[in-house]
């Protein structure tokens, strides 16, 4: 299409004009000549008409067609301009390659972060679960509002009857799992194996609506407390794993914990709850009294309930407390325990990453945000240095909106680029971010960059590149062609854009103090994290697990009640334990060497209740309770705690000894403030004599405070986890080996569960804070990078701009160090506005930081002063630079 | 039957103008007069079906339309064909002489 002019684009009015114009021009036309050829004017008007035909019919016909070919014409001229836009910005692009790389790769980190974070984000806090309508699954817990207990697990019994006497609730059902310690051997398929086991109650996979993808779920009556039967459900990952996704697996039968177990079926690959870990599923009715008493007061399952259709959240919780204080006005045990929690299922698995998580996409945004900002700069720089072509065009007629679509067009190239190059990088950040969380992130098996996350990252390039383009742009197409034309587009643009370019450096300042606060923040808190005591040197302790197998080696009858401690006998059990530890203290390389049931971070012990003799509870509460901890002698030492008062166990402590209990700091504090508790009694069942005090020891996280915790004798409280703890003289983990050939020396059937260091325990404790900390440094440092690079860059293009006033001054006689020192005084002006607008913003942001902080209050002043240093230091060393080369100009050369 | 004698009819409008503008740009009213003078006595055409068409050729982009000045200083509305016309017109008239050929033949000698 050959078109030189641009007409105007035809409205409706204006194409109904036209035709009637047309038809009206073919009427005269012909009545003329029919006037001319004899006729009489009605008559040839008449004849005229009737040669048409039906008019109006016509007319309505090129109305109609002339509107769609006007708007096709629009399209194709759109599409056209557009096309050679684009051409035109890819060839200016490609003329500076500087610029066009920096750019791309600037936006590319900005958009790959993004769309990594988000596609992390969407995969764990957006999408639903993966289980059919699950917006009516909740998670359901047992409240002792006395005790301030709002979310605590389920006892076995009183689900039982939640079950029962549910109305609103379509079905309910709870599970037993802990990460490394429900476990059950599995034998008779090579070497004995600990599995990782989830145990389930009826209801659990009708709540969830989950079916095996192969085989049965079990039948109520297969789940019966006492029961006969043995089945179990493979994952779909042990099944894959072990069974090599055979499809005839189930009907078969496996060896678990000794006893032989039906194979019902195969869970689908899709059912990842509660764990991505698990192997196998089993009825929680098979494990014995003597594992987990069925009794009201032991609270150990969590509770998965699913609303009947249209039922509120309110309602659901409505019911459970009704059902809850109904059973506490039924059963003494269940006195305190009158209400239930109901929380969305979907809030519950992933309330632990929402804010970190939130947090990180927050700070990702203000990278981009950042960026938008730094390219902004750069593109009024190079607009400038265009302003002579820009004003012949504009001399030329072309129309502004024209323009600035031109340029936008440069923008949107540029954006889109980075935008695909950062999705290729987010494909390569995505798994390297999953790794740094470690096995802390909920759901990361399901994370992945779909067509939900593209289009967030096209969005967000489109939307980048409008940012970064449309002031500019816009900017440069209302300069004033004359003075434009006259300086060569120099001066007066450059004066005219001044006020934008002071925003563009007081914002980028802004956002870089925000990021740099958030990541300085942040990283104060993982050094104090990294600074907490934990209560025991982890370096050069090594841990073995394994679980004693009961039906191989009996522990010792319950004494009878009363009777003297000499009275008890010793079992199979006791030789087993204290032989294993006896062996292994016998290792060269061995310093020390004890056992524990829960090591740091690894399971936080057993809830018991207890009393104290003369401090009767009074009607209506709970006993005090407190964690236990089962170790055996010398624990206390081979971990490096600390005794504050009184002992730790020795081998004196036997099975026949009079039981004594050691508690820590905690517990003395909380139920003996202001005494010595050594020496006090407390009633575990029978009175026992706390013999020692030690030092806090933090057993569920790093952040997290001891809590007040009693350790008891294994020996005279016997449990079957056991975890060997050992110090070793050099590299804990060459001992790994010589551990487990010693208790393999005992018993050569005795299954390992898991061979860790303490080194690798704390660090794993460091994980989820580690990961948000390293994002955080890096975006503040890209933060403060780009803030820098971008006052440099706008700086030093002023300079150049400014070469012939420089020039004068210094013909003048100013001295060189003064006209630098205007530059940086500028630049530091600028930066200080923006840095206070930046603590401000950070002040008012870094509240939503508090949750994963640990140590800093989230308005730390030393902190935010730091930043502020720091981005003064920055922004002097970014303008000096510029500065200095305007001290340098040589006056006769500019003058000239 | 109706239909088919349309576009019977459509397809011959069409050719007929794409050959009346083959000798350079008229206007509608031009057009028509072109058409006359050669059919008279064949075709019976009225004047709306060949407005029709010819905004319909400007719609296919077979001819583009101008406003210019008539031969006595009225505004008219021009049309000339487009690269896309003259291809058109160039296998239509190939198909139309195949046609008439055929039918000829079937008819026989007189």
């Amino acid at each position: 299409m050959r078109r030189i002019f641009q007409f105007r684009w035809r409205s409706p009015t204006h194409i109904r004009e036209d035709v009637d114009a047309e038809v009206r021009f073919h009427l005269d036309a012909r009545v003329e000549e029919l006037i001319a050829g004899g006729l009489p004017r009605a008559a040839a008007l008449a004849e005229a008409r009737r040669e048409f035909g039906d008019l109006e019919d016509a007319r309505q016909y090129m109305h109609r067609i002339d509107r769609r070919t006007e708007w096709q014409r629009r399209r194709r001229n759109y599409m056209w301009d557009f096309q050679r836009d684009v051409q035109y910005a890819i060839r200016r692009l490609r003329s500076s390659p500087g610029f066009t790389a920096a750019a791309i790769l600037t936006l590319a980190l900005g958009i790959g972060a993004n769309t990594a974070i988000f596609s992390i984000v969407n995969s764990v806090l957006f999408r639903p679960l993966p289980f059919p309508e699950p917006e009516r699954l909740y998670a359901v817990y047992s409240a002792n509002r006395t005790a301030d207990l709002l979310q605590a697990p389920v006892s076995a019994v009183d689900l039982d009857d939640w079950r029962a006497q549910r109305q609103q609730i379509e079905d309910i059902g709870g599970y037993f799992y802990a990460e490394g310690s429900t476990g059950i051997d599995l034998t008779g398929r090579g070497d004995p194996r600990r599995l990782s086991v989830v145990f389930f109650t009826p209801g659990f996979f009708s709540s969830l609506r989950v079916t095996p993808s192969q085989g049965r779920l079990p039948h109520e009556n297969e789940m019966v407390r006492g029961g006969r039967d043995r089945v179990v459900l493979l994952s779909h990952r042990f099944w894959t794993n072990e069974f090599g996704a055979s499809a005839g697996v189930a009907g078969t039968t496996v060896m678990l914990g000794g006893s032989p177990h039906d194979v019902l079926g195969v869970l689908p690959a899709e059912m990842r709850f509660p764990t991505d870990l698990a192997d196998v599923f089993v009825p929680y009715s098979t494990i014995p009294d003597s594992g987990i008493p069925r009794i009201r007061p032991v609270r150990t399952l969590s509770v998965v309930a699913r609303a009947k259709p249209g039922i509120s959240r309110e309602a659901v919780q409505a019911e459970m407390n009704t059902i809850a204080s109904r059973l506490a006005g039924q059963y003494p045990e269940d006195r305190a325990w009158d209400a239930a929690t109901v929380l969305p299922l979907h809030e519950v698995v992933t309330s632990a990453v929402r804010r970190p998580l939130l947090v990180l996409l927050g700070a990702v945004g203000f990278v981009v945000l950042l960026a938008c900002v730094n390219l902004a700069g750069l593109q009024l720089a190079r607009a400038v240095g265009r302003g002579r072509e820009i004003g012949v065009r504009i001399a030329l007629g072309a129309r502004r909106g024209r323009l600035v679509r031109q340029l936008l067009t440069e923008s949107l190239v540029l954006s889109v680029c980075g935008g695909v190059v950062g999705v290729f990088l987010a494909i390569l950040l995505t798994p390297a971010l999953l790794a740094l969380a470690a096995g802390e992130l909920p759901r990361a098996s399901e994370v992945r960059l779909d067509a939900f996350v593209l289009t967030f990252s096209l969005l967000l390039s489109v939307l980048t590149g409008l940012l970064f383009g449309l002031v500019p742009a816009w900017r440069t197409a209302s300069w004033n062609v004359h003075q434009m034309l006259r300086e060569g587009g120099r001066g007066n643009v450059a004066a005219e854009s001044g006020r934008l370019r002071t925003g563009l450096i007081v914002a980028e300042v802004a956002l870089a103090v925000i990021l740099v606060a958030g990541a300085a923040l942040m990283g104060r808190s993982f050094v104090a994290l990294l600074d907490v005591d934990p209560g025991f040197r982890a370096t050069g302790l090594i841990a073995v697990q394994f679980t004693i197998n009961t039906s191989k080696y009996p522990p010792p009858p319950a004494p009878p009640a009363g009777s003297p401690a000499s009275a008890r006998v010793p079992a199979p059990y006791t030789r087993f334990y204290t032989q294993v530890i006896e062996q292994v203290r016998t290792l060269p390389g061995v310093v020390s060497a004890a056992a524990v049931k829960d090591p740091p971070f690894r399971g936080n012990g057993e809830r018991n209740g207890f009393g104290i003799p003369g401090r009767p509870v009074p009607a209506g509460q709970d006993a005090p309770s407190a964690a236990t901890i089962h170790v055996s002698d010398g624990y206390f030492r081979t971990i490096g705690a600390r005794i504050v008062d009184g002992r730790e166990f020795t081998p004196q402590d036997r099975f026949d000894a009079p039981f004594v209990v050691v508690v820590n700091e905690a517990f003395a504090r909380q139920f003996f403030p202001g005494e010595r508790a050594v020496g006090h009694r407390i009633l575990r069942g029978a009175p026992v004599e706390i013999v020692g005090v030690v030092n806090d020891i933090r057993q569920v996280a790093l952040a997290e405070p001891a809590r007040p915790t009693m350790y008891v004798h294994n020996l005279q409280n016997s449990r079957v986890k056991t975890t060997i703890v050992a110090r070793a003289q050099g590299d804990p983990l060459a001992l790994a080996g010589a551990i487990r050939e010693a208790i393999w020396s005992i018993d050569p059937q005795q299954s390992i569960t898991g061979i860790f260091t303490f080194d690798e325990s704390v660090s794993r404790a460091l994980a989820r804070p580690r990961l948000v900390t390293v994002l955080l440094l890096s975006f503040g440092g890209v933060g403060l990078l780009l803030g820098a690079v971008g006052i440099y860059g706008i700086l030093a293009f002023l300079v150049q701009q400014r070469r012939s006033e420089i020039g004068v001054r210094l013909a003048l006689g100013a001295r060189p160090v003064d006209v630098a020192a205007s530059f940086v005084r500028r630049g530091l002006v600028l930066t200080v506005a923006g840095v206070a607008i930046g603590l401000a913003g950070a002040l008012l942001l870094s509240r939503y930081l508090e949750a994963v902080l640990y140590g800093v209050r989230p308005t730390d002043p030393a902190t935010f002063a730091g930043v502020a240093v720091m981005l003064l230091v920055a922004a002097a060393l970014a303008s000096w630079l510029p500065a200095r080369r305007a001290a340098r100009v040589d006056p006769a050369a500019t003058l000239r | 039957m109706d239909t088919d004698r349309l576009n019977l009819l459509q397809g011959t409008l069409d050719v007929l103008i794409l050959q009346a503008l083959h000798g350079g740009p008229l206007h509608g009213y031009a057009v028509s007069r072109w058409v006359r003078e050669r059919t008279r006595g064949t075709l019976q055409i009225e004047d709306a079906p060949l407005y029709k068409a010819l905004h319909r050729l400007e719609h296919a982009r077979c001819i583009a339309a101008e406003w210019g000045l008539s031969e006595n200083n009225r505004r008219a509305r021009y049309y000339r064909l487009t690269g896309t016309g003259r291809r058109r017109l160039r296998r239509d008239a190939v198909a139309w002489r195949r046609y008439a050929t055929a039918v000829a033949h079937v008819l026989g000698p007189k």
